[in-house]
């Protein structure tokens, strides 16, 4: 593995591991095989442990009944007897070993010619080693097999010793350990090699991953993680990590349209205003024509700022800042000071402006924003209403308790299929200023609803009338605040 | 009067200072906070205009230090639509009014001139009169000649702050922000309907205008 994130130099000079050892998989591969292979060594240890000492307790005892008999013979029939047993035993070969001495320490009978040389314990239990007569086609004796033995006094002074070989048995159980310390060796080793592949395996995946994301990063916005639709955890990744890069790629078109939008809403008053200004510059008009086109230029000017201003409002609300100004309002309250800013301007227009508002209401939200708001919805309806027209503004509780804020006009409406359309915020800012009663004021309104977690919806006004209508209902509807 | 701009874009400054100066009025400009600091302790100023984001030290920050060094000369704070809670955050350091940027140049020097007339807030009035108009502030009465004049609560209180600001230009914005307590731009000129049915009442009546409009502006109230 050749790329950069991967051969970070190591500070110190100290040597590097291959790159599939850095990696997480295969630590964690390894650190279970060690764990595998600890535990497995010391559960075989009890095993070994317990299997020694059973084998041990097993030969004690057969040496313990074999030296009773014997004594037994030696009571009942006197030292003769327990000679000639031992020399029959010796010579049919049985497993035992034997040594019988007179009390001067000759030796009388037996298969092997001294007592240990080890001490024995105070039970007369002792381990040696010893080295047993060549046997049919063996060269040489054995040097040093393991044996445990039983030295006891009988009467008279005699000394008997009985032995049993259990060199088969150590070499066994040796086997046995040996074969324990190899199999803990070999599940390091696979745990090794095991983790290796897996570290692989799951590293080639992560770096799929790792790769898209510097492929986003490089600019590459619409690059996507590959996915195995296993739905495992690096799946889940992958699908959270591209689902993450579609709303980010939402996000940016939404943006660009955004912009888009200003610019187009801005170019047609920049265009006018520059050509208004360059007719005046060229044109040889008198002084009060230039000061007539300077004075629409102010006023064209004036309308750029309003709309850059609305349009920086509405990004910001977008943004949610606004929230933490919230505060229990009295609905009535604000309702009616817009009414009383604008039942002037409908007197002035020829509109006929009603209001209604239920008192005792409240709602949780930023005073400025509900005022402007409503301010909206009445420019609006000013704007679009045909002059005879009516306005009412209404405030009203549902029967679920929301509280809900209306404002309805007599003018030509929104057709159902468009309602959806100007709802939607800001993208469609180009499509909604060319709908009738539909400005940049609506896209505000939504915004500012959405941040109050108020519902806005449209529907048909009171119905058309002589070819007018059928007129507009736009209600926002705020939650119920909680107590 | 004497006006202090602390703006960091030259351009910006060089273009209110030439505005201010055509109104008849001295314009000195600073291009950082910390110049404007310096500038603002030594010279002695009528209004300052102080841009919310500057290099070196923001207008916030400068607003502050001077407030806590005792100055009390009029501060209009200049910020850009977005910066976060901005009108806030400006009056809270000590600003007394606050203007977002983009805006109309007449809005600025409006608000200039009226913070540069805005003296003495200790003394309380009673009465204001402007020519023949009279306003009794504790008897909610307002005569012209003599002769009384029937207003409506929010009617009386654009008569009031237009009788405050006298031969001072008033913009539309700072009516709906003064009056109305509104911070935002209708799209409908309510304003403009306000004032003339305010008019209808001061002026019409008594054949001589007092209430005039200013093109590209706002409005004046002038004997």
């Amino acid at each position: 593995m050749s790329d950069a994130p991967h051969s970070n130099p190591v500070a110190g000079g100290g040597y590097v591991l291959p790159p599939f050892m850095r990696t997480t998989a295969f630590r964690l591969t390894l650190l279970s095989a060690a764990l595998f292979a600890f535990s497995s060594f010391v559960i075989l240890a009890l095993v070994y442990a317990a299997t020694v000492t059973a084998g041990v307790r097993r030969a004690d005892n057969a040496i313990a009944q074999e030296s009773v008999a014997i004594e037994a013979r030696f009571r009942a029939e006197g030292v003769a007897a327990a000679n000639r047993y031992i020399v029959q035993s010796s010579v049919a070969g049985g497993e035992f070993l034997y040594l019988l001495n007179q009390p001067s320490g000759r030796r009388l009978s037996g298969n092997i010619s001294n007592l240990p040389a080890t001490q024995p314990d105070a039970q007369g239990r002792v381990r040696f080693t010893y080295e047993r007569a060549p046997l049919g086609g063996q060269s040489s004796a054995e040097p040093g097999r393991a044996a445990r033995g039983l030295i006891s006094t009988l009467e008279g002074g005699y000394t008997l010793f009985v032995g049993l070989d259990v060199e088969d048995e150590a070499r066994f159980v040796t086997y046995i350990l040996n074969a324990v310390l190899i199999a803990s060796g070999l599940a390091v080793a696979m745990g090794i090699v095991s983790g290796a592949v897996v570290s692989r395996r799951f590293s080639r995946r992560l770096d799929d991953i790792n790769a898209a994301a510097r492929e986003v990063m490089a600019g590459r916005l619409q690059t996507r993680a590959p996915r195995n639709f296993s739905g495992d955890e690096l799946d889940d990744l992958a699908a959270n990590f591209n689902d993450m890069l579609d709303r980010v790629e939402r996000l940016m078109q939404r943006m660009r349209s955004a912009g888009d939008s200003i610019a187009h809403d801005l170019r047609l008053p920049l265009t006018r205003m520059r050509g208004r200004l360059e007719a005046a510059l060229v044109e040889a008009g008198d002084l009060a024509d230039r000061e007539a086109a300077l004075a629409q230029a102010v006023s064209d000017s004036d309308e750029l700022l309003k709309t850059f201003n609305a349009v920086l409002s509405l990004s910001r609300l977008q943004t949610g800042e606004r929230r933490r100004a919230f505060e229990t309002l009295d609905p009535a309250e604000i309702i009616a000071d817009v009414a009383e800013l604008y039942e002037p301007v409908c007197e002035e227009t020829g509109h006929d402006f009603a209001m209604d508002a239920n008192p005792g209401l409240t709602i949780m939200g930023d005073r400025e924003l509900v005022a402007q708001a409503v301010a909206n919805l009445l420019d609006n309806a000013i704007k679009y209403t045909p002059a005879g027209g009516a306005i009412m503004l209404r405030l009203r509780s549902t029967s679920r308790g929301e509280v809900e804020i209306s404002v309805t006009d007599t003018g030509p409406g929104i057709p159902p299929e468009e309602r959806p359309r100007v709802l939607e915020r800001f993208v469609r800012l180009e499509a909604s200023r060319n709908l009738p009663g539909v400005g940049l004021g609506l896209s505000l309104v939504h915004a500012i609803a959405e941040v109050h977690g108020a519902e806005l919806t449209l529907d048909d006004g009171p119905g058309g009338v002589d070819g007018s209508g059928p007129g507009l209902r736009i209600a926002l509807r705020f939650p119920p605040p909680r107590e | 009067m004497r006006v202090l701009i602390m703006e960091d874009d030259k351009q910006v400054a060089a273009f209110m200072c030439r505005g201010l100066r055509e109104a008849g009025h001295v314009c000195d400009a600073a291009h950082d906070g910390e110049d404007g600091l310096e500038m603002a302790r030594g010279g002695q100023y009528d209004v300052l205009v102080v841009d919310r984001m500057m290099p070196r030290r923001d207008g916030l920050s400068v607003i502050e230090t001077l407030r806590a060094e005792g100055m009390a000369t009029p501060i209009l704070i200049l910020s850009a639509l977005g910066e976060v809670d901005d009108r806030v955050d400006g009056l809270k350091s000590g600003a007394d009014d606050y203007l977002v940027k983009p805006y109309a140049f007449a809005e600025l020097l409006a608000r200039v001139e009226v913070l540069a007339r805005r003296r003495d807030p200790g003394s309380v009035q009673t009465q204001l009169s402007v020519g023949d108009l009279e306003m009794d502030l504790l008897a909610r009465t307002v005569k012209r000649g003599g002769e009384d004049v029937l207003l409506q609560p929010r009617e009386f209180r654009l008569l009031e702050f237009l009788m405050r600001h006298a031969g001072q230009v008033v913009t539309r914005t700072m009516l709906l922000e003064k009056v109305w307590d509104y911070h935002f731009d209708p799209q409908t000129n309510v304003i403009d309907v306000h004032i003339s049915r305010l008019r209808s009442k001061i002026d019409k009546p008594f054949g001589s205008t007092m209430l005039h409009t200013v093109r590209g502006a706002g409005y004046r109230l002038q004997a």
